[in-house]
């Protein structure tokens, strides 16, 4: 009998134990408007590359992409983004006509590892604690963003286009202010073009959008995939200058497309360190 | 990897030690060693294509080598992992890491008993803590932590555990606790009835940085979406098992707190825009479960029930798929084994879902037996998921050939399980045989054939998925160690997604697979050539999608 109630004791215990206190809960603070207009490049604060890897025949990737939406009207210019049209969802629909999957889709792919599902984003190409690799799931994204934009730049980025719309030449000017001492031994600059309310079909929950709006697609890059190496010493208070030109497709829409510029470390790393945006055709 | 170095010592100064004495002391080693070698070969057609061991990699393996000792009233073991290139863990993806997956050390003394180390264990059924491994999915959800138990009297035993589920060579940041009191009641001295309850209570404490996710997450949601997430958690489960001659009724009820959980097919409304995909819900969840068996002469005869509401219990909100899972809830449906039969399986919904399942097996004499099982399967609002009618009628002649026939006839919300939007309900039939036929006393032939009849996609003009399909096999068994199978799947009338050539016609694919397997003793070796369509892959109750598959694979197992 003794037995039994022991038994009880202990039961009642445990469960008294584990209710015995309330928690403290967490709290929200839900909006936030990140700055909208363009600032001088020396006010610029920490921006954060997020790159979303997406595809037409991905049903779940508009909401992925709805996401990214929100993300920017809270984060403003502090948050960039790249759509990536490449992996197993991005073979195209016969009536595809804006050829969305982007050549280097593959090999950022192969560089920032495949997902295990779509709609996936690689932020700032970190490898988060708890994370199976740099690829992370929608939800996650808003947290990694908000962790990545603590803190001041320790590299600012201005970016100078200059576009002849004859020619359809594309001469880009960029400039890092080194802010603090960076230690890496692998430096780079990547640069992509990436082009916004582009029309064509696209898998959604209610079947085959033929007029979905495509934002912020990767149309290429202007410098190597995986980045140029920069071999100055990034020393505070140094600046860092590269130029480039390129002509761009006359299939692109050059007033909707945008220069996507980041500085991040190469090799095993590749964590970014800043990125900024700006358009072509200003 | 200091832990590893230090563990690694530990267990190798046992072994050493034991080994000198080990045949006096009555300590017993044993194992097993499990190994798969897959070389991919690129097909687009099929869409065996862009991933990374298709594309560069062309090769990919894991393993798994067990090693469990006993001695001292000690029992002691590890497991190696390896895996290099592997898609297991991720159909489209490349894993490559190896190392200690797992160690324990366990000990009784008297009636403390203890375990450290990783934990497989369960509560109940599971439906609020099963942590366990299905390797064809790459599961491995062993609690990384401490298990002590209690024997309070001869039929009443009490646990309670703690520590952090497993993620690959790492762990979870959530902390998982939990208490189970099982007990034993026999009702009368002649022992006609009997009771065996059960109480379990786990809670789960999300760490800050999940919390932290969560919030961020949140913050972008419309007020009228937003919640105070919990950092802990807490589920409840009561069971029972009534034995009574030919009875056995297993019934179970489960609570959960309230718990951030993810709904993929949540709606978010801003402004006139609806958008369908992962939302954050915070709800209290109930599962209810029951499985009654009749076991009269010559029949057996099982009914089970379930109804899930809101019962996504997982390390983190965040994880998604098979990531994660605190819990297991058993399926609703018969798990099929011939290749047609098997091509669609109802996952699990842990949202949502009202099920029923009947089973009906009758034996008269040693010649002939009969089965039929039905499975009915919806969600929480009415929407069908999954009905399922199988029957099989198996008859042995003088122990020259056995014969087994049947037919199978399905609905499967391939929207719904599958996220593939606007799919309507697939619907087949399938009549199956399988005749084995015994040459003299080591060898032996089988035949094996299947024909899916798929129904039509009215909206596509077309018939259902990839249409219907004709399945033959033969299997020629020579002697105790060779076996020798062909096979093909034919998609004899392609259907809607059936893959195109450059005209845009619908091509009608052979996936031939040819498997020679060699077995001596306790090792089976096994060397395929496989082209395997894509589709819905489940081990128990959890599945996942696989990709087309293209190219030859080995395998090794053995124990010792």
């Amino acid at each position: 009998m003794l037995k039994k109630y022991f038994s009880f004791t202990v039961l009642a215990l445990f469960i008294l134990l584990s209710f015995s206190c309330d928690e403290v809960a967490p709290v929200l603070n839900p909006g936030g408007d990140g700055p909208t207009d363009d600032v001088p490049v020396e006010d610029q604060m920490r921006q954060v590359l997020i790159e979303e890897f997406t595809g037409v025949r991905c049903v779940n990737c508009p909401a992925g992409s709805e996401a990214i939406e929100v993300l920017l009207n809270t984060y403003g210019q502090q948050l960039v983004a790249v759509s990536i049209h490449a992996g197993f969802f991005a073979f195209p629909y016969p009536e595809s006509d804006s050829e969305l999957e982007s050549p280097i889709g593959s090999s950022l792919l192969s560089l920032l590892e495949e997902p295990l599902g779509y709609p996936t984003a690689v932020v700032n190409r970190k490898h988060f604690d708890g994370e199976e690799g740099r690829q992370v799931g929608q939800s996650t994204w808003p947290g990694y963003i908000a962790q990545e934009l603590e803190g001041d730049p320790a590299v600012k980025i201005d970016i100078i286009p200059t576009y002849n719309e004859t020619t359809r030449e594309l001469a880009v000017d960029v400039d890092l202010y080194v802010e603090e001492n960076v230690t890496a031994d692998d430096i780079r600059l990547t640069l992509f073009i990436t082009e916004s309310n582009i029309e064509d079909p696209q898998l959604t929950p209610a079947g085959v959008d033929t007029f979905y709006v495509h934002k912020h697609a990767l149309r290429d890059a202007i410098t190597a995939f995986d980045g140029n190496t920069l071999s100055e010493i990034f020393t505070a208070g140094s600046v860092v200058s590269r130029s480039y030109t390129t002509t761009l497709p006359t299939l692109w829409n050059a007033n909707e497309c945008h220069i996507v510029a980041f500085v991040h470390q190469g090799g095993s790393t590749l964590d970014v360190i800043q990125a900024h945006q700006v358009d072509v055709v200003e | 990897m200091k832990c590893y170095a230090y563990i690694i010592v530990i267990l190798g100064s046992l072994w050493v030690s034991s080994t000198l004495s080990a045949q006096e002391q009555g300590g017993r080693l044993s194992g097993s060693l499990e190994t798969n070698a897959n070389f991919f070969v690129r097909d687009s057609l099929i869409g065996a294509a862009n991933t990374p061991q298709y594309d560069r990699q062309l090769f990919g393996s894991e393993g798994w080598l067990n090693l469990n000792y006993s001695n001292w009233g000690f029992d002691i073991g590890l497991r190696y992992d390896f895996f290099n290139n592997s898609n297991l863990l991720n159909p489209t993806g490349s894993y490559t890491d190896q190392g200690i997956g797992m160690w324990y050390v366990r000990k009784r003394i008297k009636k403390l008993g203890f375990e450290a180390g990783y934990i497989y264990d369960q509560v109940g059924s599971g439906i609020i803590f099963r942590s366990f491994e299905q390797r064809p999915l790459l599961i491995d959800n062993a609690l990384y932590g401490l298990k002590v138990d209690y024997q309070l009297s001869d039929n009443w035993n009490i646990k309670g555990f703690t520590g952090r589920q497993k993620q690959q060579f790492d762990t979870y940041s959530s902390v998982i606790r939990g208490l189970n009191i099982e007990g034993y009641v026999q009702g009368d001295s002649l022992g006609t009835w009997s009771l065996a309850p059960g109480f379990g209570v786990v809670a789960r404490t999300l760490d800050d940085a999940s919390m932290n996710s969560l919030v961020a997450t949140l913050n972008t949601y419309p007020t009228e979406d937003l919640f105070i997430p919990n950092y802990n958690s807490y589920a409840f489960t009561l069971y029972n098992t009534l034995s009574a001659g030919i009875f056995s009724w297993y019934v179970e009820g489960a609570y959960k707190t309230e718990d951030a959980m993810n709904d993929p097919f949540g709606e978010i409304q801003r402004g006139d825009n609806i958008t369908i995909g992962d939302k954050f819900i915070s709800e209290a969840g109930t599962v209810l479960y029951s499985s009654l068996s009749i076991a009269p002469p010559k029949w057996g005869i099982t009914l089970e029930a379930k109804r899930t509401e809101n019962f996504s219990f997982r390390t983190r909100p965040q994880s998604q798929l098979n990531r994660g899972l605190i819990n297991f809830l058993p399926p609703m449906a018969r798990i099929n084994t011939y290749r047609l039969t098997a091509r669609y399986n109802a996952a699990t919904q842990d949202l949502a879902e009202l099920a029923y399942q009947v089973d009906v097996s009758y034996a008269p004499n040693r010649k002939v037996s009969f089965n039929a099982n039905y499975s009915h399967i919806d969600d929480l609002d009415g929407v069908k998921l999954y009905r399922e009618v199988f029957t099989e009628v198996q008859y042995k002649h003088k122990k020259l050939w056995k014969l087994t026939s049947g037919v199978q006839v399905q609905n499967y919300n391939q929207e719904r399980y599958e996220f593939k939007p606007q799919a309507p309900i697939v619907e087949t039939v399938i009549p199956y045989f399988d005749f084995v036929y015994k040459l003299d006393r080591s060898h032996n032939v089988r035949f094996e054939g299947q024909y899916m009849l798929t129904g039509d996609d009215e909206k596509a003009g077309a018939k259902q998925d990839y249409g219907d399909w004709v399945f033959g096999l033969i299997e020629v068994s020579l002697g105790r160690n060779w076996t020798l199978t062909a096979s093909d799947m034919f998609n004899i009338d392609p259907g809607k997604n059936s893959p195109v050539d450059d005209s845009g016609e619908k091509q009608s694919l052979h996936y031939p697979r040819f498997d020679v397997y060699y077995t001596t003793g306790p090792t089976r070796l096994a060397l395929s050539y496989v082209k395997q369509v894509e589709g819905v892959v489940c081990t128990g109750g959890i599945c996942r999608l696989e990709p087309a598959f293209s190219g030859v694979k080995f395998s090794a197992n053995t124990s010792f």
